[in-house]
């Protein structure tokens, strides 16, 4: 056989088992295995059945705005760093001082701040849906998705989480408050203002209406290595019913683009 | 033209004691840090609207501004299209050829750029903070 043929003879087999395998998966679907805690059969991917009793939670419908300058969240509290983080701290806050107040960034002011920053954002507010085994939180900041599951499931073992902007929520009711409780928060992001946390990082949320149309979110955040003591934060959010969020395409509109030297432009 | 301007532009500098004080960077607030604004000046400009962008994360003036017969293209940051809409703007509340009077703070940087901080209109209305 010469090389030509056996080339042909090589692309028509290697054609053959794509389409065996493309046949095989058309049309069937995968099968995941149900996360732990979480019954085969059951939870947010089974929601048939389930839709009526959502009639039963608090109403958070309409979309929300962190109130600004609101006096119950005081001023920008910071957490009690210690050790090395601490020490980190002082460096940033020193750079700051000797830049003329302005932080050097190493990444994007398109990429998103994560957890919990990015549930504290003035400018971008937020919508909270329902569906069995879920509340999905759509941020406008950055078109951001976070899901906090219902359903019962556990955490998965920190070493098995990837390490991401929302981490790994899940949450139940406990009346009328939304208890959420998050780890697997990247420890590449920020949290204060300079501050930075451990892959211990762990927030809790409380969420509820505190009148008809006020939210309020209390965040607790602990980090055995980086925290001297729990760390809260207070965010209420003030509702517009038949506000909408706006797309957000940072990527289209990036006027502060930052350079070599992690200063942000301005065009 | 030229006198109205330099009036203008003598008026430009003058610095509003703001109450914010220092600090080292804007809250947990922005998509960016705001500690590139001088945010205890404001500036005013009159202006030629060139183009209004409506649009996350930030939406924007771009705006033309006569200095002894030059123009000089000004570029304003505002916050949020859905924080302007709870302050009464509108995606058509600009238009190219506008002319306009624009209180800003201004770049710390001397460049041709502030944060929007008010504005009066063709037809004597106002949104956000004027003087």
């Amino acid at each position: 056989m010469n090389a030509k043929r056996a080339l042909v003879a090589l692309t028509a087999a290697s054609s053959i088992a794509l389409a065996a395998s493309a046949a095989a998966q058309l049309g069937t679907p995968t099968s995941s295995p149900p996360p732990p805690g979480v019954t085969q059969g059951e939870g947010a991917a089974f929601p048939k059945g389930d839709y009526a009793a959502l009639d039963a939670l608090p109403d958070w419908g309409g979309i929300w705005f962190v109130m600004r300058g609101d006096p119950a969240m005081g001023p920008s509290p910071q957490p009690e760093l210690k050790g090395e983080y601490a020490q980190r701290r002082e460096a940033w806050r020193a750079e700051v001082s000797a830049n003329d107040g302005v932080e050097r960034r190493d990444r994007s002011n398109c990429s998103p701040p994560g957890l919990p920053r990015i549930m504290q954002l003035a400018q971008y507010p937020y919508e909270f849906l329902f569906t069995p085994g879920r509340v999905t939180v759509n941020q406008e900041a950055w078109m951001q998705t976070r899901t906090i599951w219902t359903d019962g499931r556990e955490h998965p073992p920190l070493d098995e989480l990837d390490p991401t902007f929302h981490g790994h929520s899940i949450g139940h009711w406990d009346g009328d408050t939304l208890v959420a409780d998050t780890i697997g928060i990247s420890d590449e992001l920020e949290v204060g203002e300079g501050g930075s946390h451990s892959d211990q990082f762990h927030l809790v949320e409380r969420i509820r209406l505190v009148d008809e149309d006020t939210l309020e979110n209390r965040m607790t955040m602990t980090d055995p290595l980086a925290f001297e003591e729990p760390f809260e934060v207070t965010v209420r959010y003030r509702r517009d019913r038949y506000g909408a969020l706006i797309e957000f395409q940072c990527s289209e509109n990036d006027r502060n683009p930052v350079n070599e030297d992690g200063e942000t432009q301005y065009l | 033209m030229h006198n109205s301007t330099k009036t203008v532009l003598s008026a430009l500098l003058l610095a509003q004691a703001a109450a914010a004080s220092f600090t080292l960077t804007a809250p947990a607030a922005a998509h960016h840090s705001y500690s590139m604004f001088d945010m205890n000046k404001t500036v005013m400009l009159e202006a030629t609207v060139t183009r209004f962008k409506w649009q996350n994360p930030h939406a924007f003036i771009q705006a033309e501004v006569p200095v002894n017969g030059e123009a000089e293209n000004w570029s304003i940051e505002m916050t949020s299209p859905n924080n302007l809409i709870q302050e009464g703007w509108k995606r058509t509340s600009l238009r190219t050829g506008d002319k306009v009077r624009i209180w800003v703070h201004p770049l710390r940087s001397g460049a041709k750029g502030g944060s929007y901080v008010g504005v009066r209109l063709a037809d004597g209305s106002t949104l956000g903070e004027v003087s």
